[in-house]
This record gives structure tokens, sequence and C-alpha cells, in this order.
């Protein structure tokens, strides 16, 4: 991942996050290590065990209160501690002046210092939508994702195994394509993962035999999908007789995208076998798991219930002398 | 496994000519054939994949052959990288 500066986050957000610079330009070369945000009332005050020097900090009118509540000297001394933690930047909301000896230390310091027109809990709010995005974790992979009947399917396997055809046609069965060959997958938080078509692709595919198209263009709205979460892994794999394939679905089996957990389903292709209903069943059958039907688990329970019932009625029957 | 960097040595970068001149040479061999760049690592037998590199002069590639030909594959490729995605009849 490129390095983010403070510059970075100026040039992408200014107006979402409605920021003015107050100081000098110096400051915006700093580097900001993590997504996370800090209030640094406690460490105005004096308490610096434990000071995430690191964060974003963002000061808000009851911390600037308390700055002007001090005399200068007191005031200098205070600030003095926060500034030589070296944090990455600082940002004041709803627009408030900061004092004077607050920019000149920052300016020594070369810190940039903002101030933003948004109360506190919107900057908050809004700093962390963005960070957390930027921070992310992401990986691209060779694949084909596609959105079945609302479920996040993504297709894996080896070039020319039937990934983008049957991609294909499941677009031309009203299913949506987020993207294909190449899907940047972002982790979006500690359980779930979110794919998208890279910038330049689109929602372009290839076609063996006919080049590039357009889905967009050539199915309408409908058929596409700007990102999607992805939630059931489909392996597709070319039939080998002595493979071993799953026949119950008892056990759910799982694979590892950017340290999230997800369902893999592995399917053997052969020629004349219709992956596109296969793959509306593995989302539909993936949505009844998630509401909490196992359709594997809850026949093999009712297998197993009748057949000791079945015993049961035969000791009856064989006592019954009658 | 081999791991070799490539380089883009054709003026225009990898653009859709030369991309297909890639997956063809990729795709005539048996071995995976990946080509990575920065945190973005794409089939080279997939077209759209070595578009998405928007690989510009003078940029560098990780090929990485893994295979039963992957020697083969990997000499071919380089050669492919180093001629300016000619082949050897100069097309």
């Amino acid at each position: 991942m490129p390095d983010i500066i403070v510059e970075t986050v100026l040039d992408e957000r200014k107006d979402f996050l409605m920021l003015t610079l107050l100081n000098s330009k110096e400051g915006l070369k700093k580097k900001l290590e993590t997504s996370e945000i800090h209030r640094p009332g406690l460490a105005l005050g004096g308490f610096l065990e434990r000071f995430p020097s690191k964060r974003t900090q963002v000061l808000g009118q009851t911390e600037m209160e308390y700055l002007n509540s001090l005399s200068k000297e007191k005031l200098v001394e205070s600030l003095e501690t926060v500034f030589n933690a070296d944090i990455p930047w600082m940002i004041i909301s709803k627009n408030i002046t900061p004092p004077n000896e607050m920019l000149a230390l920052a300016d020594r310091k070369k810190t940039a210092i903002f101030a933003s027109k948004l109360t506190t809990t919107e900057l908050i709010s809004r700093l962390m939508s963005y960070l957390d995005t930027r921070f992310a974790p992401t990986v691209t992979i060779h694949g084909t994702l596609v959105d079945v009947y609302g479920v996040g399917l993504l297709y894996t396997g080896k070039s020319g195994v039937g990934k983008s055809e049957c991609a294909l046609d499941l677009v031309e069965r009203g299913h949506r394509l987020v993207a294909d060959d190449v899907i940047k997958i972002t982790r979006k938080s500690a359980n779930y993962i979110v794919g998208m078509a890279s910038e330049l692709l689109g929602q372009h595919m290839e076609v063996r035999g006919i080049g590039i198209i357009d889905i967009g263009a050539l199915f309408g709205i409908r058929a596409v999908r700007l990102q999607k979460r992805i939630e059931v892994e489909v392996r597709l794999q070319y039939w080998e007789d002595s493979a071993h394939y799953e026949r119950l679905g008892i056990e759910d089996k799982y694979t590892t995208v950017l340290g999230v957990e997800i369902p893999l389903v592995t399917i053997p292709v052969s020629p004349g076998k219709n992956i596109t209903v296969i793959s509306e069943v593995i989302a539909m059958n993936h949505m009844l798991k998630v509401y909490g039907e196992h359709s594997a688990q809850d026949f093999s329970r009712r297998l197993t219930e009748r057949l000791a019932r079945s015993n049961t009625i035969q000791d009856y029957l064989e006592a019954d002398l009658e | 496994m081999i791991e070799k960097t490539v380089t883009v040595t054709n003026k225009l970068g990898l653009h859709a000519r030369p991309s297909a001149k890639v997956v063809q040479t990729a795709t005539s061999f048996k071995s995976e054939v990946f080509l990575i760049k920065g945190e973005m690592t794409i089939n080279a037998k997939s077209m759209l994949g070595v578009i998405a590199l928007a690989a510009e002069f003078g940029s560098k590639l990780l090929l990485r052959v893994e295979g039963e030909d992957e020697k083969d594959a990997a000499r071919t490729l380089i050669r492919l990288f180093k001629n300016k995605f000619r082949d050897e009849n100069g097309e």
C-alpha cells in the first residue's frame, strides 16, 4: 500500500471533511500510520501515559475552551506535551480559531493544523469512514465476482475453466456482474470482505472467440454492480475421476481470504454440466443456511431419527405375541 | 517455480496488442504464469488481467512461472519482453 500522508487526505477528501489549513504547508508531508482517531483531552491536561500520539488528533469545543482557560504559560506547557510527541496532524472542529501560540508551536514542529466546519461527532464519523477504507488491507486476485440473488459468489479456478462463460450465463438469467478476471478485494472489517473491479476494467469481460465485451453496455445497468460483499467462494475444477467431490455437504468447508473465513464450494466442471443452475443453488443454499436452515444436516438428522424409530417399532412387533 | 523481473521496453507500454501477445504466449504453455506489479497479482493467461496491470514504458514486473514446462515458458516470455513484444519473425 502506498504511504498515506496528510496531503493525500487533503487531495481526496478536503470538501467532504470541510478542511482549511491554518498554518504552514510544511506539515503536509507527514505520514499517517493508523486509521485511528484520538481526542487528546487528557494529554492536554498533563496525563501522558498511554497517549496514542500516532493517531489523528481531533480537538472539539471542550478541549478548546479548556485551553483558552489556561494562562499563557500553562497553555504553552500543555500544548508542548502534545506536540513534542510528534503527532501526525490535528483537526479542530466547528471552525474554532486556535490561539496563536498553538499555530506557532505547530509550525516549529512541522505539524499541520486544520479547522473543520463540521461538529466533532460528524467530523469523527466522516474521518473514520474514510480512514478505515483507506487503511483496509486489499489484495488483487484472478477470478470472477457475480451477485447471484444478492449473494456474492467469487469464482476461482484456472484460466479457461469457464468462469467468464458462467458469469455471462448468470447475467443472461438476470444476475449482476461485479468484476471479471481481476478482482480487487478489500477487508472492510474483521469479518467481511468486499470485491470490486479494477478501475481500468470496470465490467468488461473477455470471452474466448469474441474478445473484449462491455457487460454494462450490452445488458444495461441491471446487469452490473460496482461492489459486492463476497460471501461464498466457488472453486471450478476440471473433472478428475480420481478426485473426491463432496456428496453429502453435512460439514461445511471454508477458505480464508485476507484473514476472513468464507464458505468454499468446489465444483467439478465437465462438458455439458450446467454450472449456472448449480451457482443459483449455491447462492440459495447459502441464504438458507444464513436463515438457519441447513438442508444436508437437517436431512441427516431426520434419517437418524427415522432409523431409531424403525428399531422401536421392530422391537415392539417382535415382542408382540398376540 | 521460477521468478524473474521483466521490464516493459516498448514506448507505448503494455497496451492491448502486446498484452494479447503475452497472453497468447503464456497460454501456449501448461505452466501457471503470473505477473506481479505492486500489490497486484494477475494471471498472465487472462487478457483483461494483463491489460489491468496498465504497465507503462519502463515499468518492472515480476514474472512467476510454475509447472512442468516452466523453464521453456519463462525463457520464451523473458525473450518476448526483451524483444518489445515482437516474436522471432518480427511481427
